[in-house]
């Protein structure tokens, strides 16, 4: 029916499905805060060697289809990575230490460090947002939102309920493109095909914003809007855990950064 | 907190501009993000797959960055309310994130930033202006949002990339935010009127 992924989903048990989400999304982004400050590619290198040991221990995560979700990724990074090798300013400073020399190309050890740091960066990036997003449901993200940082409740479940039809959202895209087949409608050149893709926009919007209307008044029918102080029906409370991974992962930080003001 | 069955009494919601927003406004943008989110999962393929093509001259790939930017005119044009773009793109971000994108909380950064680009344009007219020429400048906000995020994560000067690189990339990223987001968002906005499917809202009045 839809051409989306299903979720990854934990099938173990692991320290990082037992803290917070908000808990996770602060080391995460600490994590890559810290591998952006430090220029030397030993910086992310023992950030992304923590986040894969994290996700192999700690995460609950299946390995196989956390790799698998994580291939393109490797992809995408190499080839921003090659661009710098070949393009970095310093393979035309004829002081420059050169690492390879092959006719034309000039790769210096410069830009092989930072391509390093880039393609390291951008794995790092990757693996951070599947120990976020991984060890729990969109559901618990947006309670946690709520009770740890005051995320406006209305919104972040409003948010949550319109999450739900995106299975449907995507069945109406693919659908929009059958009908025009069916009906015999195709693209001519790149004015049709735009054209094309604006009317196939249009009638998906059209149909979110339908059932948008329809999914808010049967929300508000019963109370959503009510006016009222809303309590939790899943509580999420900060623990020792929370302190721990808090802890460990700010360590692992600094860790990093040092590794990288010594080199 | 205490869940006592009281009848409704306490009305706890403060008065201030999020509290404006009626809950078909919420539901909306957020279906309408969820929608876009949904299209970028198939647009990623195509920009993944042009990636290698157009690897030799960046600027012409960021023509059609624009694609998304998009929810942050659409969004704000059909429901005209205060923190519209930060809110959808954020929503349309956070699709990719938990449908367990390569890039997850990445895009929910660069959804931020490009939000916000557009968030300003439509504050400074006093969120009282929709016309085409306000969509064209969110569009070109969002854009300069998108460079904020891009140039230093993807393309650092650390990596060597100067000025002969951002400046025809940004040129590009401007272009496209524009004229697809701008001028096609409010076109867009203008269709979905036009089916009358906007009735409920100031957009479709």
């Amino acid at each position: 029916m839809s051409f989306l992924p299903a979720p990854l989903e934990p099938v173990r048990p692991g320290l990082l499905r037992e803290v917070a989400p908000v808990t996770r999304l602060v080391v995460a982004v600490a994590w890559l805060a810290a591998a952006f400050v430090g220029v030397d590619p030993r910086v992310p290198a023992v950030l992304l060697m923590a986040a894969v040991v994290s996700l192999a221990t700690l995460s609950g995560l299946p390995l196989r289809a956390s790799v698998r979700r994580l291939a393109p990724l490797v992809l995408a990074a190499a080839g921003l990575a090659l661009l710098t090798l070949v393009l970095h300013p310093t393979r035309t400073d004829p002081a420059a230490i050169v690492v390879v020399e092959l006719g034309p190309l000039r790769i210096t050890a410069a830009a092989a460090s930072a391509a390093l740091a880039l393609a390291l960066r951008l794995a790092l990036i990757a693996v951070a947002s599947l120990l976020v997003f991984g060890p729990s449901d969109p559901t618990t993200f947006a309670d946690s939102l709520v009770q740890q940082w005051r995320v406006p409740d209305r919104f972040a479940y409003g948010t949550l309920a319109a999450l739900r039809i995106a299975p449907y959202l995507a069945a109406d895209w693919s659908s929009t493109r059958a009908v025009r087949r069916l009906r015999g409608i195709e693209a001519r050149g790149p004015v049709g095909s735009l054209r094309v893709a604006g009317a196939r926009l249009v009638a998906l919007l059209v149909s979110a914003v339908r059932r948008g209307e329809r999914m808010a008044l049967a929300m508000d029918a019963r109370g959503f809007d009510a006016g009222r102080r809303r309590t939790h029906f899943r509580p999420i409370r900060l623990g020792v855990r929370d302190a721990v991974v808090l802890a460990a992962g700010w360590a692992v930080a600094v860790v990093a950064l040092v590794a990288g003001a010594w080199g | 907190m205490n869940a006592s069955p009281s009848p409704v009494s306490t009305p706890a919601i403060p008065a201030g501009s999020l509290a404006r927003w009626r809950t078909v406004d919420i539901v909306v943008v957020a279906v309408v993000a969820v929608a876009f989110g949904v299209v970028f999962w198939a647009w990623n393929y195509v920009w993944a797959v042009l990636d290698p093509v157009f690897a030799a001259f960046r600027p012409a790939q960021y023509l059609i960055s624009g694609v998304w930017l998009m929810p942050a005119v659409v969004a704000p044009l059909i429901v005209r309310r205060p923190g519209a773009a930060v809110f959808a793109e954020i929503v349309a971000a956070s699709v990719s994130a938990l449908l367990g994108s390569v890039w997850g909380l990445d895009v929910i950064l660069s959804g931020l930033a490009q939000g916000l680009g557009a968030e300003i344009v439509f504050a400074v007219f006093l969120y009282r202006a929709w016309s085409l020429p306000v969509a064209a400048l969110a569009g070109a906000g969002a854009a300069v949002g998108m460079a904020v995020h891009d140039f230093p994560v993807y393309y650092p000067p650390s990596a060597g990339y100067d000025m002969g690189f951002y400046v025809p990339v940004a040129v590009a990223m401007l272009t496209s935010g524009v004229i697809v987001a701008g001028v096609g968002g409010h076109v867009l906005v203008r269709a979905l009127a036009r089916t009358g499917v906007l009735r409920g809202f100031p957009s479709g009045a």
